[in-house]
């Protein structure tokens, strides 16, 4: 069914950067020093909620060593935000989550600069803390904002109150459709919050030279790191440069702009660059950027065939204090909570609710994993209260090659069938286990982003290459892949490339590493740049050989004419002749493809997010050992099918699987933010927020079911930084749940709640045989 | 604010005497210091130095071992003598940290640190283990149970450094050992554990059971009213966890409930009677007890 057709040149190729960090080599941006650098602290607000009543800095500013201490006062007065205009540098009047920023100082060391943090004066005025994203939303909760309406907001945002985002997506008739159903399933379900958690936390450097500043930032998005800079400090792109050392991970976690302008201002006001190094506990709780808590009620009405013939769902998603990137998560969550489903009627109603949290953002797949999870394990209520097999029950609702979506988009060549397929054999699905272990299965779905992006390639009179590309590189090795489509492209060898990447003010605008489209994106825009410089050279080669430049073949570091590989010359000698006349410069960006069509829905609040380029398919199988007993969860073997459309790199691929998987038993079990009664996190630190570590990794069984898909990126390639994390989680429910005899309702799985649900539905059996 | 290196016990008890804290792996120390649980010492004597107090000696006092405080868990965890007849402390050395704690940790440094949660304390316990303190005044020998007088705290004096633990030779025909719940299979922290030490008779039976508990209480527990506990392994296990969850007096904090864990460390003294029990009839099963069960593996 399925026409596999390989890239060019698939290659299981180990990054170039690896070598680097593996080594200590590399340079990260806490390693940087420069003459005279003030370090950076910040004044947290250590309450989730309430109005400065004074704040008084000059005990702070007195202290020997102490440069400068800014609070909003300060810095120009600036609303901003992508979606919501609805946050300032440092806190304007009221504070409205523990670690909102009061006032920086930047002093001589660490030491000096915390004991000035520790004098300034603040008094508060405490106000309600909205600490449940549900009660938010209620007619007489407190208002996060009070000035909510007055704030300036794209246009597409449907806001009212403490909802900052309202989405919904309906096609058909949801009431006749559940009139019409041989049977309904409702379903609860509440997912935590969680973190990105990259190994490294944030580091900034910034330094005035005059009027321009530069600033070496841990972020996955420098030119979005660049704007917020200028958007805030008033200064023009152009006087504001972005330099990202290596980056040690990012999982979505700093994407976004953050605290570079906080750092640049300082900087400014003493005089001198300033580094601000992040400790552990900040990491937790300081970014705007944490995987969103959100609570879902499923109803699935199915035939007595076992079709779905209508689903409504409503999900509250947990805002937190500000709308950093989270504009968009209502729509996105409505599409996951509908699923990559056959759907005849059905309405989806997301909620974005601001709370006195941390503010959400885009952690790797943002709204998904949770919301796979919660779907597919409504998913397996409905095939059970049917009488049908799980698997068999999605081969049967999914969507497939030519059929319609949820929200009216009708698909082309996809591989979700062979993702099913594919996992459930890799998992030996049906086999006869012991009575502790059982497999669950669970299918994902991700949007490929089309998005600008561009990059330039030149040769050097050597006939050495460089891509110099807007790109950045946050641990998925998407840039590592680039040499490998120019020189495709050129008839050159990956290694004859070198990269010039992360450098604002060297390179073409890219939107970074965000949204999986890295290499959908600058890959388009590498192969465009190559393509330009592939001209030269074949016009160079054709005056050199005496031929037709359409003649020209560029393969294995030549020129040659097409069908007498003896009339040759080496790419290298064209380059040097080309260093005396017209230089080997390419740029590209290419234009990105379009959205599909979509028909016969309804989107409010449409955030863009309904009609997706290149959707990405997964299902994944997993083994899962419930000790009854204590409700510990072990994971015995992972069986992940992946539509990523061509794979370019399989070492690269499998390693993204291996990390998203992980990443998704993670939250499965362990991770998850836990919230006191007055919204401080309880488990802001790395040995009571448990991230799971390589000893724990199971076994994997990794394919790829690979579609040249297209409208897609480079040969067919669809994203796949994010894919991975989205089904695991779910995977594990369903097998849980078949252990437990009853779906474990709240996210993360942990062992204490699985043995929660164990108690009660041991209750439940001896309150039925009573 | 100072750092000395020790070259012998003499060096580090007189910079104690002085004020300094004794540093070895820093695994507690330093970490704790990062944490803001408390600020590091401004005098610090570094005992990681010190000729013969990382060794193992076998056959010491009666028959016994006696452990340098210096010795590491990675020492500990791959010692035949402690594997093979003092299995529960090796149970507990091979779970602490990740392999780099494991090196740079030491026995000393973990039972002073006097964590309730720590991994070796429940089975030095039921080992019957003395600690030995020395001063610049003299040397004493302190049951290890009698060691721990509250989370952090012990019964030591300020100027008294601890040089080693000293074990029993083990009964005939017994058996221990240590298992814990855990969320994770590395750089991960007790939620609850149970040691168990078991005698056996001549027919199988159980003769004599010592059992005692981490993190459920203000230090390790030590389950009482077992001394006339004889029958089958399973009664006694029963009776064991039954014991256990009764006498734990745990907390609610973020890592589990009160409730969660009273269950649990009946179930953990369970399996650490049943995984003992096959020890002390001669059962080899491999340290750490927990991973060659299986984390959450019934046992």
């Amino acid at each position: 069914m399925t026409i596999s057709t390989p890239a060019p040149n698939p290659a299981r190729f180990i990054r170039a950067d690896g070598p680097d960090k593996v080594t200590g080599s590399g340079r990260y941006t806490a390693d940087l020093t420069l003459t005279g650098m003030l370090a950076a602290k910040f004044k947290y607000a250590g309450i989730a909620h309430g109005r400065i009543t004074r704040l008084d800095t000059t005990a702070a500013k007195a202290i020997p060593g102490v440069f400068a201490v800014l609070t909003q006062a300060d810095v120009p007065n600036v609303r901003f935000g992508g979606f919501v205009q609805d946050r300032t540098l440092f806190a304007d009047g009221v504070v409205r989550f523990e670690a909102e920023i009061v006032a920086a100082v930047a002093a001589v060391d660490a030491a000096t600069a915390q004991r000035a943090v520790d004098a300034i004066v603040v008094e508060y005025e405490p106000l309600p803390v909205v600490n449940d994203p549900e009660a938010a939303l209620t007619a007489d909760a407190p208002l996060v904002h009070t000035d909510w309406a007055s704030y300036g907001a794209s246009g597409a945002l449907v806001r009212e109150r403490n909802d900052a985002s309202f989405s919904s997506i309906a096609k058909g008739d949801v009431d006749r459709g559940m009139a019409e159903a041989a049977v309904v399933v409702r379903s609860r379900y509440d997912a935590d919050g969680c973190h990105a958690a990259p190994i490294e936390p944030r580091a900034i450097v910034a330094q005035w030279e005059g009027d321009k500043v530069t600033i070496w930032t841990t972020t996955q998005v420098p030119y979005d790191a660049r704007a917020g800079v200028c958007e805030t400090l008033e200064l023009p792109a152009n006087r504001v440069r972005i330099i990202v050392p290596h980056l040690g991970g990012g999982f979505g976690g700093k994407c976004g702009f953050h605290f570079e302008a906080h750092i640049a201002a300082l900087a400014k006001a003493a005089r001198r660059p300033v580094r601000l190094l992040f400790s552990r506990r900040e990491e937790f709780l300081a970014p705007d950027k944490r995987r969103e808590s959100i609570c879902y009620d499923f109803e699935t009405g199915v035939s007595s065939d076992g079709r779905i013939v209508a689903r409504r769902v409503t999900m509250v998603l947990d805002n937190g204090a500000y709308t950093a990137d989270a504009g968009f998560f209502s729509q996105l969550g409505a599409m996951h909570a509908l699923g990559p489903y056959r759907i005849p009627n059905l309405l989806a109603e997301a909620h974005l609710a601001y709370t006195n949290h941390q503010p959400s953002g885009s952690v790797r797949a943002p709204t998904a994993p949770q919301t796979c999870w919660a779907l597919e394990s409504h998913t397996d209520e409905v095939a059970r209260a049917i009488g049908m097999d799980p698997v068999a029950f999605r081969q049967l609702n999914a969507v497939d090659t030519g059929a319609e979506g949820p929200s009216g988009q009708t698909y082309g060549e996809i591989g979700v069938q062979e993702c099913i397929e594919r996992a459930a054999r890799m998992a030996g699905y049906g086999q006869q286990l012991p009575g502790d272990e059982a497999i669950g299965v669970a299918i994902g779905w991700w949007p490929s982003f089309a998005v600008p992006s561009g990059a330039y390639v030149k040769i050097d009179g050597d006939g050495s290459a460089q891509i110099i590309t807007g790109a950045q590189e946050c641990g998925t090795g998407s840039v590592m892949t680039l040499p490998q489509l120019a020189a495709d492209e050129l008839g050159m060898s990956a290694a004859d490339f070198q990269l010039v990447y992360q450098d604002t003010s060297v390179a073409p605008y890219d939107m970074g590493a965000t949204g999986s489209q890295t290499l959908f994106n600058n890959g388009r825009a590498v192969i465009a740049a190559a393509a330009q410089i592939a001209e030269q050279l074949r016009a160079l080669a054709a005056d050199h050989l005496e031929a037709d430049p359409a003649d020209i073949v560029l393969a294995n570091g030549q020129a040659f004419v097409a069908g007498t590989p003896d009339r040759a010359v080496p790419i290298a000698t064209l380059a040097g002749i080309a260093a005396g006349g017209e230089l080997l410069i390419g740029h590209g960006s290419g234009m990105p493809p379009g959205p599909p069509p979509i028909s016969g829905s309804t989107c409010v609040g449409d955030a863009g997010v309904a009609a997706w380029v290149a959707p990405q398919f997964s299902c994944h199988a997993v083994r899962v050992k419930l000790d009854r007993d204590t409700g510990v969860a072990r994971i015995m073997h992972v069986a992940a099918a992946h539509d990523s459309g061509t794979i370019i790199n399989p070492l690269g691929a499998e390693g993204q699987v291996q990390g998203g998987v992980l990443m998704g038993i993670g939250q499965a079990l362990t991770e998850g933010t836990s919230y006191d009664n007055e919204a401080h996190q309880r488990n802001a630190g790395l040995l009571d927020y448990k991230l799971q570590t390589c000893a724990d990794a199971p076994p994997m069984d990794i394919h790829f079911v690979q579609i040249n898909t297209p409208n897609a990126g480079p040969h067919g390639a669809k994203g796949l930084a994010e894919a991975p994390n989205v089904a695991t989680a779910a995977a594990i429910a369903n097998a849980i749940a078949q252990l437990v005899g009853a779906p474990v309702r709240q996210l993360p799985m942990t062992a204490e709640r699985v043995w929660d649900a164990l108690q009660e539905v041991a209750q439940n059996t001896i309150g039925g045989a009573a | 604010m100072s750092f000395t290196i020790a070259r012998t016990v003499e060096d580090a008890l007189a910079a104690i005497a002085a004020g300094a804290r004794p540093i070895a792996g820093g695994t507690d120390l330093v970490v704790g210091a990062r944490h803001g649980k408390a600020a590091l010492p401004a005098d610090l004597v570094a005992i990681d130095r010190i000729a013969g107090l990382d060794e193992i000696t076998v056959g010491a006092g009666n028959g016994g071992v006696t452990l340098g405080a210096n010795v590491s868990h990675h020492a500990i965890e791959h010692h035949p003598v402690l594997a093979g007849s003092y299995s529960a402390l090796a149970d507990g050395s091979a779970l602490v940290g990740s392999p780099a704690t494991r090196h740079v940790g030491t026995i000393g440094g973990n039972v002073m640190n006097a964590s309730p949660a720590m991994d070796t304390g429940a089975g030095l316990v039921v080992l019957g283990a003395e600690v030995e303190l020395r001063s610049v005044h003299g040397t004493r020998r302190v049951p290890i149970g009698e060691l721990w007088s509250g989370p952090g705290r012990t019964i030591a004096q300020p100027d008294e450094l601890c040089v080693a633990v000293h074990l029993p030779q083990p009964a005939p025909n017994s058996g221990s050992a240590y298992l814990r719940l855990e969320y994770r299979r590395a750089m991960e922290i007790a939620v609850v554990g149970a040691a168990a030490n078991i005698t056996l008779a001549a027919d199988g039976t159980v003769a004599a059971v010592r059992v005692a508990l981490s993190a459920v209480g203000p230090t390790i527990v030590s389950v009482t009213g077992l001394d006339t506990l004889v029958g089958s392994v399973d009664d006694v296990a029963d009776a064991v966890a039954a014991a256990a969850s009764e006498q734990a007096t745990p907390i609610s904090d973020v890592r589990a409930s009160d409730r969660y864990r009273r269950h649990t460390v009946g179930v953990m003294a369970r399996r650490a009677v049943v995984a003992a029990a096959r020890r002390a009839a001669g059962e080899t099963i491999a340290i750490p007890v927990n991973r060659t069960l299986g984390i959450g593996a019934a046992s």
